[in-house]
C-alpha cells in the first residue's frame, strides 16, 4: 500500500509538484501518467526517501521510507539505470546490496535469473546495454522479494520481448497481491497493463481512478489524457 | 549494522580503483626502503646521516597515496554516472533505497573505511620498518609502539580527511588531484608553515608529528596534542558532510 497524501515541493525556487495526493492499492497496478518533466520521477524520488518533500508525506505500508528497517523486503524500486556503479559485476552489486538488507548471496543468483540475466552475472554492469540494465534495475528490486514494487518507466530502453516479458511480470506481481505503482508517459502502454491510473500534469494531479474511470467517455486514455491535461495533440514540429 | 558495514566493505573492496589504493599504498612505502638502501648503508656509514631513530617512519609518507584513493573512493564511487545511458544515475539511488537512513549509513561506511585503511596501515608499517630492521638493523633504534601507532593513525585520519571533503564536494576529482599534489609534488601546506606558523596546525602537518621526530618542524608540538589537533580537523569535516548528506536531495 502506498499512500502520497499532500506532497508538495519547490526546486530552484519553481514549484514542481502540488499537493500530490494519490494511493495505489495491493493487489492492483497502478499507472503514474504525464508528459515528460510533469513530476512522476520527483514524486517517485520522494517516496522512496531520495529527495524530501517540502510538505506532505509519502507513506508505504504507512511508514515513511526513511523509517523502514531492512526497506527491501517490504518495497523494491526501479529508477534511471541500474544502480550498479560500471566496475560491479551485475552479481557483485546483487550481493552488496543483498548484504546490507542481510540477505543471503544466494538470492542474487536467484534474481539474476528471474531477470533472465543468469548468463551474464559476471559482466560489468558498464557494459550493459540498456535493456540490461533495467533488467539488472528489476533484479536489485527484487531481492527482497518485496510487497511493493515502484518502477519508473520499466519499459524505457526495452525491446518489444522485453516490454512485454515485463508487462506479464508486473500483471503476475499484482495477482500474487503486491502493490505494483509504475510511471510512464507511454499511454497505450499503461492502457494495456494499469488497473487504476493516476494522471499527473505540471506537478498537479489532474486525474485519478480506475481505467475505465479516467478514461470516461473518451475513446482511448490517451484522448482522455490530452483532454484532461487540455494540452492539443498538436505537430511538435 | 553489522550488515550494513558489511555491504560497505564489499562495496569498497569491489572497485577496482580502491584495489589499486590499496596495492598502491601497502607496497610503495617498502618498495621505497629496498630502493634507497644503498643510498642510505652509504650516508649512514659517511656519518652524514646521524639521527636514524625516523627512518622507515618517514618512508611511509609515500604511502599515503592508498588511504587518500581508499577515502576519496567509498565516497565518490556514489556519485559517479553508473552508465551511458542514463546519465543522471548514480549509484548512491540503490545505496540510500537499500539503506535510507542517512546517518546509520554514513556510520558504517566511516566503518568500513577505518577497518581498510587501518589494516592497510598495520601491513604497510609492518613491512616497512620491519625492512628497515632487516637492511639497517644495527643502526637504526626498533620504534616505540607508541609511534607506530601514531603512524597508523596518521593514515587512518587521512583517509577520512579524504572522505570527508568528498562528502563535502560530491566529486572525486578535486579532492584526489588536491591531496595527492600535496602529499607529492608540491606540499602547499608545508610551503604555508614557511610563512605563518599557524600552518603547523594543517592536519597534514601536525598529523605527521605524532610519529615523525627531528623533521624541521617550525612549531613541535607534542605527538599527543597533534594527534587531538589532527582528529579535531576530521572530525569538523565529517559533521559538515555528514550534515549536509543529510540535508541534500540524493
Amino acid at each position: 500500500m502506498i499512500t502520497v497524501d499532500r506532497v508538495s515541493k519547490t526546486r530552484s525556487r519553481t514549484r514542481i509538484l502540488h499537493d500530490v495526493t494519490f494511493e495505489a492499492r495491493p493487489g492492483r497496478v497502478t499507472g503514474f501518467l504525464g508528459p515528460n518533466g510533469a513530476g512522476k520521477t520527483s514524486t517517485l524520488r520522494i517516496l522512496l526517501g531520495l529527495d524530501r518533500p517540502e510538505s506532505g508525506a509519502a507513506l508505504i505500508c504507512g511508514r515513511p521510507y526513511r523509517k523502514l528497517d531492512r526497506p527491501l523486503t517490504t518495497i523494491g524500486a526501479l529508477l534511471d539505470g541500474s544502480g550498479a556503479h560500471r566496475a560491479r559485476t551485475a552479481r557483485a552489486h546483487l550481493r552488496w546490496v543483498a548484504a546490507s538488507n542481510g540477505l543471503p548471496d544466494s538470492r542474487a543468483d536467484e534474481v539474476l535469473e528471474i531477470v533472465g540475466l543468469t548468463g551474464d552475472a559476471r559482466k560489468r554492469a558498464g557494459r550493459f546495454s540498456l535493456g540490461m540494465s533495467r533488467r539488472l534495475g528489476l533484479a536489485t528490486a527484487l531481492l527482497g522479494d518485496p510487497e511493493v514494487l515502484v518502477l519508473d518507466e520499466p519499459v524505457n530502453g526495452l525491446d518489444p520481448v522485453g516490454i512485454r516479458w515485463m508487462r506479464e511480470f508486473l500483471r503476475n506481481s499484482a495477482a500474487q497481491g503486491r502493490t505494483v505503482l509504475l510511471s510512464s508517459h507511454l499511454m497505450s502502454e499503461l492502457a494495456e497493463i494499469a488497473d487504476d491510473v493516476i494522471v499527473i500534469d505540471k506537478g498537479r494531479i489532474v486525474a485519478r481512478g480506475s481505467l475505465a474511470e479516467v478514461t470516461g467517455d473518451h475513446r482511448t486514455l490517451e484522448d482522455a489524457f490530452f483532454a484532461l491535461t487540455a494540452t492539443e495533440a498538436v505537430r511538435p514540429w | 549494522m553489522v550488515s550494513r558495514v558489511r555491504a560497505e566493505l564489499r562495496k569498497l573492496l569491489g572497485l577496482p580503483t580502491a584495489r589499486v589504493g590499496l596495492v598502491l599504498g601497502t607496497l610503495t612505502a617498502p618498495a621505497i626502503v629496498l630502493l634507497n638502501a644503498p643510498y642510505t648503508r652509504r650516508a649512514i656509514a659517511a656519518g652524514t646521516l646521524t639521527d636514524t631513530s625516523d627512518l622507515g617512519l618517514r618512508d611511509l609518507g609515500v604511502g599515503l597515496i592508498g588511504p587518500m584513493v581508499l577515502g576519496v573512493i567509498a565516497v565518490s564511487s556514489e556519485y559517479t554516472s553508473t552508465s551511458q545511458h542514463a546519465p543522471g544515475a548514480r549509484q548512491l539511488t540503490a545505496t540510500l533505497t537499500a539503506v535510507p537512513d542517512r546517518l546509520r549509513l554514513l556510520v558504517a561506511k566511516t566503518a568500513a573505511l577505518v577497518l581498510v585503511v587501518a589494516a592497510q596501515a598495520a601491513v604497510a608499517a609492518t613491512a616497512t620498518l620491519g625492512l628497515t630492521q632487516v637492511l639497517h638493523g644495527d643502526h637504526v633504534p626498533v620504534p616505540a609502539p607508541a609511534r607506530v601507532a601514531g603512524a597508523i593513525l596518521y593514515w587512518t585520519l587521512t583517509a577520512l580527511l579524504a572522505y570527508a571533503i568528498t562528502l563535502i564536494t560530491r566529486n572525486g576529482i578535486v579532492p584526489l588531484t588536491l591531496l595527492v599534489i600535496n602529499s607529492t609534488v608540491v606540499s602547499v601546506s608545508y610551503l604555508l608553515t614557511k610563512i605563518t606558523d599557524l600552518a603547523s596546525y594543517l592536519p597534514d602537518i601536525v598529523g605527521a608529528q605524532m610519529f615523525i621526530r627531528d623533521a624541521d618542524f617550525p612549531v613541535e608540538i607534542a605527538p599527543l596534542t597533534a594527534g587531538l589537533v589532527m582528529t579535531a580537523w576530521v572530525a569538523v569535516l565529517l559533521a559538515i558532510g555528514a550534515v549536509l548528506f543529510q540535508r541534500r536531495d540524493a
